[in-house]
Order: structure tokens, then C-alpha cells, then sequence
């Protein structure tokens, strides 16, 4: 799971070469049976943070609006280890570099959790 | 190989690697026709990247970089080989025409990734090798994996895995393989074989043979890695996406097969809640694709497609009570018809027993010659199953007896001594 966290504040529509990029490289992970979901998400005029805390549940208009930050994109993607999905988030990071000065953010890649494995 | 480098840069060096091997290996293949010299130039091109990147920094295109070193080293290869059809003609024996020392047009290798991905993993499942190599070689040129993670996986000696696949590309280069991808009749036979290999590399994994584990997630991880290649290359054809389909759809189960303790968890008790939703519709979706080509090339679905629907009958019931069995019982006589052996008839029997009571069951099964599952427990556990539903529980208590008797899991064994004690719980109470 990796996702694309940028700061709101910069120029929140992406140029299309990034799109374009992003379709190619999209298409390349899908062909080497890597990809499994993804998507874009929305520069967050709808984005609302429901919170509990210390007993009283808050809203407030986004999750990472404290931060100044935004979620602008989500991939589900399958590797064999750590490193491996490490090595997609920095193509993902550099592509965003390359086609789309002065952009800035990152990629955070999650483990998603799974059953542990059988006892051997 | 870079033992004495930075491990962090040898991890991702690796992870690279793995992500650029099939690419790097089949544009080599097309370009060399040679799978020995392919996997030699990409292996020098991998110590090149261990020797330089930890002090260079790894390059913001690997990919091509990799590639890049490959390409200087069959230029040299076949410089040299000029070099020595030179030094034959002078002494008089001239090559045959049309084996000029001409140079590859080895730019044009960027162009055609897909096709030299297929065409690798054509070659890798040829028919001129066994079902064993053709899993090994695939393994190792298509997946990218290492003679001893192949080893890992199938539970064979390293050696044993070296051996087979040096003695694949020998093979190979003595058939004169064929590197055209085929079209029309032979294209679609091809794929068959293909298919078969990806599915025996997951099934292999998915019901392990030997061993102590049920499942081997890893070599599942790899069969639909694989299938799902596949389908992404030959879109045009249905049951590429029908394998997708049933391999997502088998996967999708897996968190549920094994309990904590690494128990085999039979379909029909599994927590349907730890079932992965997101592969579940990924593997309904690839059903439905493999249905839309076929209808749109008004061609018929294969047996891997009619699994695929069996296997999205349970995918779509939400309790095992609402599993529609008829409908499953239906499919498996499809199957029966257009892939006829005597596995599918046990597992017909178990799908009639449980559409239309275990006499029915009992019917289909009576029919299989067991002489046909030489060794296999499913005879005898299916029999001990559908003899427990109508209540013979000493009969039942038998057949496991002699299920237990014949197979080689550990898991499967307990399973079977737990299902038989149960049976004898049942007779004495009568």
C-alpha cells in the first residue's frame, strides 16, 4: 500500500505530463502482475476527519488538515519484500520530480496487515 | 556475489533487479537467441550494479542502466565473435551466408517489452521440455528468482535445481527453439502449455504435495503474479483471464484455509470475513472479462474458465449455507465433459453430494476406477466424507482410515485422524 501525501498549499492539479507518466508506469506494474488497486483521490474541498478524543468526537474539515497536508493518490501493490516496495515509492517520488517542477511531498508505503502466515 | 557490500544498497540492488530481470532477460533472448548468453550478460550487468551503485548511487532509471551494461557486453561478445569468424575464414572455411557478423538492432530492444516477455515466457514453457523444467526455468527467467529461492519453493535440492535448468537451455538450444511468437492454432496451443505451468506453479503452492505446511504462499505469490502477466499480454484470449480470475479467486481464500495453527480450515468452515475482499473482486472481475472476450470473439471458455466459475460460486455466497451447489454441480459436469479425469469426477461427487444428498454423490463416485488415483487419499476421504453425511459412520471411519494411510501432508494427516475419530465418536453412540 503506498500512498502519495503532498502539501496542499503548492498547485494542487498535476500537469498532465505527470498523468501521462503515471498511466505508463501504472500500466507497466499492472503487466508485471504487481498492481493490484489504485487511484487518485481528491485535492480535498470533500475531505472530512471524524475523531474521537478524550471522549468527545470532533470534526474537522480533513484529515491531515493540521499538517497542511493531503492524501493525493492511493496504490494497492503486491512484492515480495520491503525493499521491493520501497523501490516503487522512490520511481513514484522521482517521476513526480520529473514531471512536475517544484512539487513536493512523499510516498509512505504500509504494510497491510495479513494473517499470519502458516506454521511451518 | 557483492557479500562485502552495504547490505541496505545489496537489498535494493536486488529489489531492482527483480523488478527489471524478466525485461532485461527477454529483450537479451530476442536479441542473442541464446537463453545461456540472455541470463549471462544480465547476471554481468547485476555485478556491474553491485559493484557500482553503492558508490554511485543507484541511477534514477535502473532499468535502463542495466540494460544499458548488458548491451555493451553482447556488443563485445559478438565483436569477438566476428573477431573469430574472421580468423576461420582465413583459414579457409567460409561461413555460410546470411551469418555475417551483422549487429542486432540492439535499440529497438525498448520497444518491444511486451512481446519479448511473452516470447520468454513461451520459450520457457516450450514443449520440447518437462512439465518439471518447464516450471523451474520459468521460475528462474520469467520470475526472476534465484536457483536457491526456486530450490526453497518447490522443496528440491539447490543442485537438483541447477542441473534441471542447465539441462532446459540445453534443450532448448538443441531444438533450435523458435523465437516467432506463434499465431493462430499453434499461438493458442502454446498459451495451453503456458497456462498449465503458471497453474501447477500456484497449485503447487496452493495444496503443497510434500512437506509440513499446507499452503506455500510464496510459490502461490508467484503463479499469480505470473497469470496476472499473462493476461495483461494476450488480453484477446479468454482463458488467460479465466486463469487470473480462478487464481485470485483461490488466493482470496487463503488467509482462511489455515488456522492459527497452521491447520488445513475446509472451505465450508472457513471465516468468510478473513477472505480477501479486494483479490475476491479482482478475480470476479477477471471472470467477467474472460466471459466479454469470449463472447465478443464468439469464442468457447476452457476448463480453466469453467474452474473459474466454480470457484466464484463460492466467492459469491456469503455463508457456506448459501453456496448455490447445484448451480457448482452443474459447472463441475461442464468440466467433466470438456477436461474429463478421474480428479474432477471426485470433486464432481463431492459438489452432487452436497446439491442433491450424498447418495448422489455416492453415484458419481462409485464410477471412478481407483486404479486411476493410484496412492491419492482424496478417493478414499471423499468416500469417508460422503459416507459420514448419510449417517455410516463406521463406513466412514474406514475410509479415512485408509485416506490417512496414503497421504503424505502432515496437516492433511491430522485433518483426516480428526475427521475419522469423529465418525467413531458418531458409531459408538449408536
Amino acid at each position: 500500500m503506498g500512498f502519495v501525501q503532498m502539501d496542499p498549499t503548492k498547485d494542487v492539479d498535476p500537469p498532465e505530463a505527470l498523468m501521462k507518466a503515471m498511466e505508463e508506469h501504472i500500466a507497466k506494474a499492472v503487466a508485471a502482475g504487481v498492481f493490484l488497486d489504485g487511484g487518485g483521490l481528491d485535492g480535498g474541498q470533500e475531505c472530512t476527519e471524524v475523531r474521537l478524543a478524550g471522549g468527545k468526537v470532533t470534526t474537522t474539515d480533513g484529515p491531515y488538515a493540521e499538517a497542511k497536508e493531503i492524501v493525493g493518490g492511493y496504490s494497492v501493490l503486491e512484492f515480495r519484500d520491503h525493499a521491493e516496495a520501497v523501490e516503487e515509492a522512490r520511481r513514484l517520488v522521482e517521476l513526480h520530480q520529473q514531471h512536475w517542477p517544484g512539487w513536493e511531498g512523499s510516498v509512505v508505503v504500509r504494510r497491510i496487515w495479513d494473517a499470519p502466515p502458516p506454521q511451518a | 556475489m557483492g557479500s562485502d557490500a552495504d547490505p541496505v544498497v545489496h537489498a535494493r540492488v536486488t529489489a531492482v533487479w527483480r523488478r527489471e530481470s524478466t525485461q532485461l532477460v527477454a529483450a537479451l533472448v530476442r536479441v542473442t537467441r541464446d537463453v545461456d548468453l540472455a541470463e549471462d550478460l544480465a547476471q554481468d550487468a547485476l555485478v556491474a550494479a553491485l559493484e557500482q551503485w553503492p558508490d554511485a548511487g543507484i541511477p534514477a532509471n535502473p532499468g535502463a542502466w542495466l540494460m544499458t551494461v548488458a548491451k555493451r557486453r553482447a556488443v563485445d561478445t559478438f565483436r569477438r565473435n566476428a573477431a573469430l569468424r574472421e580468423k576461420t575464414a582465413e583459414l579457409g572455411h567460409q561461413m555460410p551466408d546470411g551469418q555475417e557478423a551483422e549487429m542486432p538492432d540492439l535499440d529497438a530492444t525498448v520497444d518491444h517489452v511486451e512481446d519479448d516477455v511473452l516470447r520468454l515466457i513461451l520459450l520457457t514453457c516450450h514443449p520440447a521440455l518437462t512439465p518439471e523444467s518447464r516450471t523451474a526455468l520459468t521460475l528462474r527467467l520469467v520470475a526472476g528468482l534465484t536457483t536457491a529461492e526456486i530450490a526453497r519453493a518447490l522443496m528440491v535440492k539447490e543442485s537438483a535445481v541447477g542441473q534441471r535448468i542447465t539441462r532446459a537451455k540445453r534443450t532448448l538450444a538443441e531444438a533450435g527453439f523458435a523465437l516467432d511468437l506463434p499465431v493462430g492454432r499453434e499461438r493458442t496451443e502454446r498459451l495451453d502449455d503456458v497456462m498449465s505451468v503458471v497453474y501447477l506453479i500456484f497449485n503447487e503452492g496452493y495444496t503443497a504435495t510434500a512437506g509440513d505446511a499446507w499452503v506455500r504462499p510464496d510459490l502461490c505469490h508467484e503463479g499469480i503474479r505470473l497469470a496476472r502477466m499473462l493476461a495483461a499480454l494476450e488480453p484477446r484470449h479468454p482463458d488467460v483471464h479465466g486463469l487470473q480470475a480462478l487464481l485470485e479467486l483461490q488466493a482470496s481464500r487463503l488467509p482462511a484455509r489455515t488456522d492459527a495453527a497452521g491447520h488445513p480450515v475446509l472451505l465450508e468452515a472457513q471465516d468468510r470475513a478473513r477472505w480477501d475482499q479486494l483479490l475476491r473482486r479482482r478475480g470476479l472481475a477477471a471472470l467477467d472479462r474472460a466471459l466479454a472476450v469470449a463472447r465478443e470473439r464468439d469464442l468457447p471458455i476452457g476448463s480453466v474458465t469453467v474452474q473459474a466459475q466454480i470457484a466464484a460460486c463460492h466467492a459469491r455466497a456469503r455463508t457456506a449455507e448459501e453456496t448455490d451447489w447445484p448451480r457448482i454441480a452443474g459447472w463441475y459436469d461442464a468440466l467433466a465433459a470438456s477436461a474429463p479425469g478421474p480428479v474432477v469426477e471426485v470433486n464432481r461427487a463431492v459438489a452432487h453430494g452436497r446439491a442433491f444428498g450424498p447418495q448422489a454423490g455416492m453415484a458419481v463416485l462409485d464410477a471412478v476406477d481407483p486404479a486411476a488415483l493410484p496412492g491419492s487419499h482424496l478417493l478414499p476421504s471423499v468416500r469417508g466424507d460422503l459416507l459420514a453425511r448419510a449417517g455410516r459412520h463406521r463406513e466412514a471411519a474406514d475410509s479415512f482410515a485408509e485416506a490417512l494411510a496414503l497421504t503424505g501432508n502432515e496437516a492433511e494427516r491430522t485433518l483426516l485422524t480428526g475427521r475419522r475419530e469423529e465418525c467413531l465418536r458418531a458409531a459408538g453412540d449408536r
